[in-house]
């Protein structure tokens, strides 16, 4: 059962990254219940593990879009709907950009310390499910539950 | 959500610092410093990450890159004050060890 449905639609570019990845912070915290913002100085940091995992998957699904789907032009948006419930988030991201296989994607080769290429194993690995189906409009879904001690 | 870089030296030896969010919006940025602190023949060089909040692949990448320019010149890094988001980014992709912040 959905506690609170947000959405956000930005330009497809880089200049508003800042403004996503607040608002899935700040979507995550509905979840966890974390304080991610310094009161006193104003910083933003990320610390409960559920906030990393999902604002860092966020971030490199953001970039993927921006730089391949967008090819770094801000020819499109991106609408983000986070859907809210009691311990668990779930997101979609749409675009109308280039389509892409995201099952041909390879695992990085981590052993040879890359330097890219580890975007989607990031979030793929961060997440409990991500799914990309080509459009358009282009949807990914990103989804998280929230472990509670005891629940390991 | 912005990243600052800093150098500092101490004796001889060059110290990075980090801040905010290094991303890509950020890292090319870093790579810039990168560059110009490869040129100097640092010897050794320490990266002092107990300021940077998040960080993302571009991100990761600059520092390998980094670690990558330093090794091949026989030199060494050393990573200090990983934490939260970016220390767990490390760890996933296993570079905590590589980096010396295991």
């Amino acid at each position: 059962m959905s506690v609170a449905t947000l959405r956000l639609v930005v330009p497809g570019h880089l200049r508003f990254r800042t403004v996503a990845v607040r608002f899935i912070a700040e979507a995550c915290r509905l979840v966890s219940g974390s304080h991610m913002f310094d009161d006193r100085t104003g910083g933003f940091q990320v610390q409960h593990p559920f906030d990393t995992a999902f604002v860092s998957a966020f971030m490199e699904i953001f970039n993927n879009i921006v730089l391949h789907a967008y090819g770094g032009t801000e020819r499109g948006v991106i609408e983000v709907t986070a859907s809210v419930t009691v311990g668990a988030l779930a997101l979609e991201m749409r675009d109308t950009g280039t389509i892409f296989d995201f099952h041909a994607v390879p695992l990085p080769a981590l052993d040879e310390l890359p330097e890219g290429g580890m975007g989607l194993h990031i979030a793929r690995t961060m997440l409990d499910e991500i799914s990309y189906r080509p459009g358009p409009p282009n949807l990914w879904r990103l989804s998280k539950r929230l472990v509670l001690p005891g629940q390991l | 959500m912005t990243a600052s870089f800093d150098v500092q030296t101490q004796q001889g030896q060059p110290t990075l610092l980090v801040r905010g969010s290094l991303d890509i919006n950020s890292a090319p940025r870093l790579a810039e410093r990168i560059d110009l602190l490869l040129a100097t023949k640092p010897g050794r060089v320490v990266v002092d990450l107990s300021a940077l909040d998040l960080i993302d692949s571009s991100g990761v990448a600059a520092l390998v890159k980094l670690y990558k320019g330093i090794r091949a010149q026989g030199g060494q890094l050393e990573m200090r004050g990983t934490r939260d988001q970016p220390l767990a980014i490390f760890k996933l992709l296993r570079m905590d060890k590589v980096f010396g912040i295991a």
